[in-house]
């Protein structure tokens, strides 16, 4: 009896590896070995284009980096684009979220939800490809902001101007992005019981005090997650840019981390260093999702 | 509430506004794209802006298909784009649930290590792996090739995480049952835990599908020749020489765009709840 028993497990660890090998050996060859491979290519100062080996310079390529106006300015790129595009984001999207939340019509509001997430069906590629006519000088962009500000035949330089081409990319990524955060906090103010409002009601405060006092607290842990979530995205960002000076805006002002990556490992052949950028975006990353892990378990709430 | 009915409901004319708003902001631009897609480029530019066609101006489809050199290679390049994302949303619903069904149901040594690993895989970004990601394929020959562009996305961890927690909550009894009933493991699997995956599978194929459709940046590095690119870099290069031809670019993004719409019209449910989820790790 107790020999048959060892052979089911010893079945069951059977199948158990078989099912599961392939994914590893999978994620061991396209995740596991690549970063590694970027460490320890990082140390080295090689180019593709070389067929000398390349010589081992160990933090070479960080002293250069870390010393190179050009990647601070990609750091500076992608900071700047990270903040201004989340903040934003999230503010925006809550109060879109609270306004929707509020709606009687449950037609209304599943309209407004198809609506809005609809810029982010559509590919990157095709929202940067849009965007890039509306900021025309002669386009949409000024057309718009000129009717609103009563300042006809000004053209804002949307990208063109420094500044402004930083905007511009931070526009295409709002638009794109803000349905898919409002649907997050919908999804989080929905787990709120509405008990909590009546009780809150029948104590005699105002929509505006509920809110704030009631709805913010608890929405506090979806805020942040949220939040993380979206600089995690904002830091990966590519397309958008990459798009933008394919059309002719200056490369500078959003010559974020991963296009000067690009720019550096493949058209300069520079892979020694696009390795040690790499690493610094990882690790970069790392904190944040190190950040995200420990709040979402710190902080579960219970209704 | 009596009084309620006299007064001027003001926040409700806030929110109505508000959102009326939101509304035109991320609408405009998508009916921009279609109706510029039927005008001339010297009406695109014209201020201000008409927003009907004043003639029926189809021949920027003809345009984007054939590409600004003539050379058709347009409808090569959306096939290509169907086919990897087609391919890699079949091969991750299939690897992920099967290793995900692995991870949930069977006991063996070394099973939460390979759960971990799997997981500490969603903290490495593409962006951070792309250069020696090229030289594996590079190394495995794989440049300009649809292997090349699918192998690298066969399955995700987030695919595997997924399954593994939907699966976790599946109820061993009939697993056990068709064992006694002397179905195989791999039948067990394919006939009892997959049909049974429904959700995940729509939100992960879509999630998959979407992901590569909209991959710029591994194709930019693995493909060389123009009859193995997919769509995005097809823009691309339409957004290079956009001076010449706006309409054009504008139909090719509509035919980049259907079906996406397509699949968003039948689907949105999946899309909408898909997105509720964590998309950590994308193409």
């Amino acid at each position: 009896m107790k020999r048959k028993y060892i052979g089911i497990e010893r079945k069951e660890a059977r199948w158990g590896f078989a099912f599961t090998v392939p994914a590893i050996l999978f994620f061991s060859v396209f995740s596991f070995y690549p970063i590694l491979n970027a460490l320890y290519t990082s140390m080295f100062d090689k180019r593709v284009l070389s067929l000398l080996p390349p010589d081992f310079m160990g933090l070479g390529n960080y002293t250069y980096i870390f010393t190179s106006p050009d990647f601070w300015n990609s750091i500076r790129a992608t900071f700047v684009f990270t903040l201004g595009t989340f903040i934003p984001i999230v503010i925006f999207s809550l109060m879109i979220a609270t306004f929707m939340v509020n709606l009687k019509s449950k037609h209304a509001r599943g309209f407004f939800q198809i609506a809005f997430y609809t810029p982010a069906v559509i590919s990157s590629v095709v929202a940067a490809a849009i965007w890039l006519l509306i900021f025309d000088p002669r386009g949409l962009g000024n057309q718009w902001v000129n009717a609103l500000l009563n300042t006809p035949g000004i053209d804002r330089k949307w990208l063109a101007d420094r500044t402004m081409v930083q905007v511009s990319t931070i526009i295409v990524y709002f638009w794109k992005y803000i349905g898919y955060f409002v649907i997050l906090f919908i999804t989080g103010l929905s787990a709120i019981p509405p008990a909590i409002y009546e009780a809150a009601t029948i104590d005699g405060s105002s929509k505006w005090q509920a809110f704030w006092r009631i709805t913010l607290p608890l929405l506090k842990p979806t805020v942040v997650l949220v939040s993380i979530m979206a600089m995690l995205q904002c830091l990966k960002t590519f397309s958008t840019q990459y798009l933008f000076i394919q059309g002719g805006a200056p490369r500078a002002p959003i010559n974020v981390i991963t296009l000067n990556i690009y720019t550096t490992g493949i058209r300069n052949q520079r892979i020694g260093r696009a390795s040690a950028m790499s690493i610094v975006l990882f690790l970069i990353m790392l904190i944040f999702t190190w950040l995200q892990f420990r709040f979402s378990k710190s902080e579960e709430v219970e209704y | 509430m009596e009084d309620s009915i006299k007064r001027i409901p003001w926040a409700s004319i806030f929110i109505w506004t508000a959102l009326i708003l939101v509304f035109v902001f991320t609408v405009m631009p998508l009916v921009f794209m279609f109706t510029s897609s039927f005008m001339t480029s010297r009406q695109i530019v014209r201020m201000p802006f008409s927003w009907i066609p004043e003639t029926f101006h189809y021949d920027n489809y003809i345009k984007a298909l054939q590409g600004n050199d003539g050379s058709w290679i347009f409808p090569r390049n959306v096939f290509n784009s169907l086919f990897v994302s087609i391919t890699v949303a079949i091969t991750t619903i299939l690897i992920a649930s099967i290793t995900g069904y692995g991870i949930a149901k069977f006991n063996f040594r070394g099973r939460n290590l390979i759960f971990m690993m799997i997981m500490a895989t969603m903290m490495i970004p593409f962006e951070a792996i792309m250069i020696p990601l090229y030289m594996v394929a590079t190394g495995l020959r794989m440049q300009d090739t649809y292997a090349g562009l699918i192998v690298p996305f066969l399955v995700s961890a987030f695919g595997v995480f997924q399954m593994r927690q939907y699966l976790t909550t599946f109820p061993s009894e009939y697993l056990d049952a068709s064992r006694v009933d002397g179905l195989g493991e791999f039948g067990i699997f394919w006939r009892i835990v997959f049909p049974n995956c429904a959700p995940v599978i729509a939100t992960l194929g879509i999630l998959s599908f979407r992901g590569q459709w909209d991959n710029l940046l591994w194709p930019l590095l693995v493909t060389q020749s123009e009859k193995m690119k997919t769509i995005p870099l097809y823009i691309s290069k339409f957004a290079e020489e956009k001076l010449t031809d706006e309409g054009a670019m504008m139909a090719v993004a509509v035919i980049a765009s259907l079906p996406m719409f397509i699949m968003f019209g039948a689907l949105s449910k999946y899309f909408i709840g898909g997105s509720a989820v964590y998309e950590s790790r994308k193409g």
